[in-house]
């Protein structure tokens, strides 16, 4: 009996929910088009190929597959971020755009609390562009974004996946080693990490500084902290980064809205220099993550640097709800009622009240009683007779 | 306001006494009471006392800010969030067990392996690419092997006394140090520094 029934982790979007959902669009749609940003769409069908045979390659796991007609595997848009990239290395003739994006993607993994498998995005992506300066218009930009949509109490969490590099490479670690070592870092879980640097045989200073990664954060004093644990040229090179961006965030007056943490490296590894995320109050995950991946291109066959960062829609309206700031509904100025024989004038009317900015709704029935009963619906009544309208 | 989640019984107990000596007024859980909820007398904590595995879901959901909990716990629940101190309580460690004379039982391909840490027993063996058959218990573990249901178990030790009083040994220790962690949401973590932070600093030096 699954007939009435939904799959796990999808969800119908209610019309209260899902003007709610409308109106942070328009909110978005407008801060990205005041700043110069194009809008794009790509194809919600993908050949599986194009996110498995890259060097980034998605967790097979994790994406919804079908089969075409003629036998070829596809998937459902797993990631905004490859598919613009994929456009920009294939399609774009210059390389160098400012895009934004209102998308879905498909994650199969196995839903609950704040995941979905169906997932609403809107996104930025801001293609052929290097340099410190970039990079902090980009965190400026989303601290804007998540202004527009209404959120009040928020910040934005920056790393670099540089420092984390730099600082593995003198472990000597395997490819599969250092995933785990990641994962465990990434959790701030010093015990199993070292178990792994232990089992592979890295050396002590290595392993310090390694295991010195989850105490990594705080205020832009961390990154001072930084510096002074690793020789890593790599590493160093990071930090130098974040110093420069924060310096050009600072000039810009979003001081306080950062902060840092260097022992944050998420499994999406496509990104290649700074990362960050933004955190809102009343949601125990994050509602924002982006950062620059300038190599991800190369693999659709041409080099283009870009940075960029996705906003998680249906986690914003539930910060926004639990922040007790979600988009009031606009009111219904008027029901018209007509009697019979006064049809045409009553679209007239309806007509003239909408291109007025009104909102407005037609009744389908007739009569004075109906006129009546739909008292309450809206802030006024009119009812159309063949002699004129009156209010009710 | 803070909120803590955690691990109902004795952990509880220990983790409240190590709270009050950082300051914390953590007296409201000495209380006898069928409260779900309680709060602290000044009104800056809150606690929920829950079953130790709901402890990382309520954390990484950001419902509790804090919580208590046994490293076993953690890697068996495997939820994303941060694991901030090791609070040194409870110590014990994450062992294979079973009969001593049959200790090359832990070559053969499918070892039927008894344990109410599921995931984490899969994800060992997957690791080592040996392929087992997991039979989940929800108690008394040690019974399975004595009884033929399993070959071996998959389980905490602290002084090994149950597995001796049936015969059975520890075969190899998979991870040592399973103590009481301190955990705390992503979010909670970088929104909530102010109180969070000097909390955690507290709780290093009592610890140390």
């Amino acid at each position: 009996m699954t007939i009435r029934k939904l799959p796990a982790g999808v969800q119908d979007m209610l019309p209260e929910e899902s003007r709610c959902l409308t109106v942070l669009r328009e909110r978005l749609g407008r801060v990205f088009a005041l700043n110069g940003y194009d809008t794009v769409a790509s194809a919600s069908l993908e050949y599986y190929d194009t996110y498995s045979d890259i060097r980034n390659a998605l967790p097979q796991e994790r994406m919804f597959k079908l089969t075409d007609t003629d036998g070829k595997l596809l998937v459902l848009r797993p990631d905004a971020t490859l598919a613009i990239s994929r456009i920009a290395a294939t399609k774009l003739a210059c390389g160098k755009a400012r895009l934004c994006y209102f998308t879905t993607k498909w994650d199969l993994q196995e839903a609950g609390g704040l995941s979905s498998r169906e997932i609403e995005q809107a996104g930025v992506e801001r293609l052929g562009e290097e340099g410190a300066f970039s990079d902090a218009q980009t965190i400026a930009f989303s601290i804007e974004c998540l202004k527009g949509t209404g959120l009040r109490d928020f910040i934005i969490d920056i790393g670099h996946v540089g420092y984390f590099k730099g600082v593995l490479e003198a472990c000597g670690l395997s490819e599969a080693d250092e995933e785990r070592v990641r994962a465990y870092i990434n959790r701030k879980d010093g015990l199993n990490a070292e178990r792994v640097l232990k089992r592979a045989g890295a050396a002590t200073d290595a392993l310090n500084t390694v295991l010195a990664l989850p105490a990594l954060y705080g205020g832009a004093e961390i990154l001072d902290r930084a510096e002074r644990l690793t020789d890593s040229a790599v590493a160093r090179e990071a930090v130098a980064r974040l110093k420069e961006i924060y310096a050009l965030l600072c000039d810009m007056g979003y001081e306080k809205y950062v902060c840092f943490d260097l022992g944050t490296v998420r499994r999406l590894s496509y990104y290649s220099g700074m990362v960050f995320e933004g955190l809102a109050k009343g949601l125990g995950a994050s509602v924002l993550s982006g950062g620059r991946y300038d190599n991800l291109a190369d693999d659709f066959g041409k080099h283009v640097p870009a940075v960029g960062f996705a906003l998680g829609l249906k986690r914003i309206l539930i910060a926004l709800e639990r922040q007790g700031n979600l988009p009031p509904a606009e009111p219904l100025e008027a029901v018209i009622v007509c009697e019979r024989g006064a049809e045409s004038a009553a679209y007239r009317e309806l007509l003239r009240l909408a291109a007025d900015g009104k909102r407005v709704r037609l009744s389908a029935e007739y009569g004075r009683a109906a006129a009546r009963a739909a008292k309450g619906e809206a802030e006024r009544v009119l009812f159309v007779t063949e002699k004129g309208i009156e209010e009710i | 306001m803070i909120y803590f989640a955690l691990s109902k019984g004795r952990l509880a107990a220990e983790s409240a006494a190590l709270l009050k000596k950082c300051g914390v007024d953590a007296s409201v859980l000495e209380s006898d009471t069928r409260k779900l909820v309680l709060t602290s007398a000044d009104g800056k904590y809150g606690f929920f006392l829950v079953k130790p595995s709901d402890v990382p879901t309520y954390v990484e959901a950001g419902v509790a800010d804090l919580g208590v909990v046994g490293k076993d716990t953690l890697m068996e629940e495997n939820k994303d969030l941060y694991e901030m101190l090791d609070l040194r309580l409870g110590e014990c460690r994450l062992c294979l067990a079973g009969f001593p004379a049959r200790k090359d039982a832990l070559t053969n391909p499918h070892l039927r392996v008894a344990t109410k840490y599921v995931n984490t027993a899969r994800r060992v063996f997957e690791e080592r690419g040996e392929e087992i058959e997991i039979i989940p218990l929800h108690g008394s573990i040690e019974l399975a092997p004595v009884t033929g249901l399993a070959d071996v178990i998959f389980d905490v030790v602290q002084t090994g006394s149950t597995l001796k009083a049936n015969g059975l040994a520890v075969l190899e220790e998979v991870f040592a140090g399973i103590t009481a962690r301190l955990v705390a949401n992503k979010v909670s973590l970088k929104l909530k520094s102010e109180e969070i932070l000097p909390l955690i600093g507290k709780l290093k030096e009592v610890i140390a």
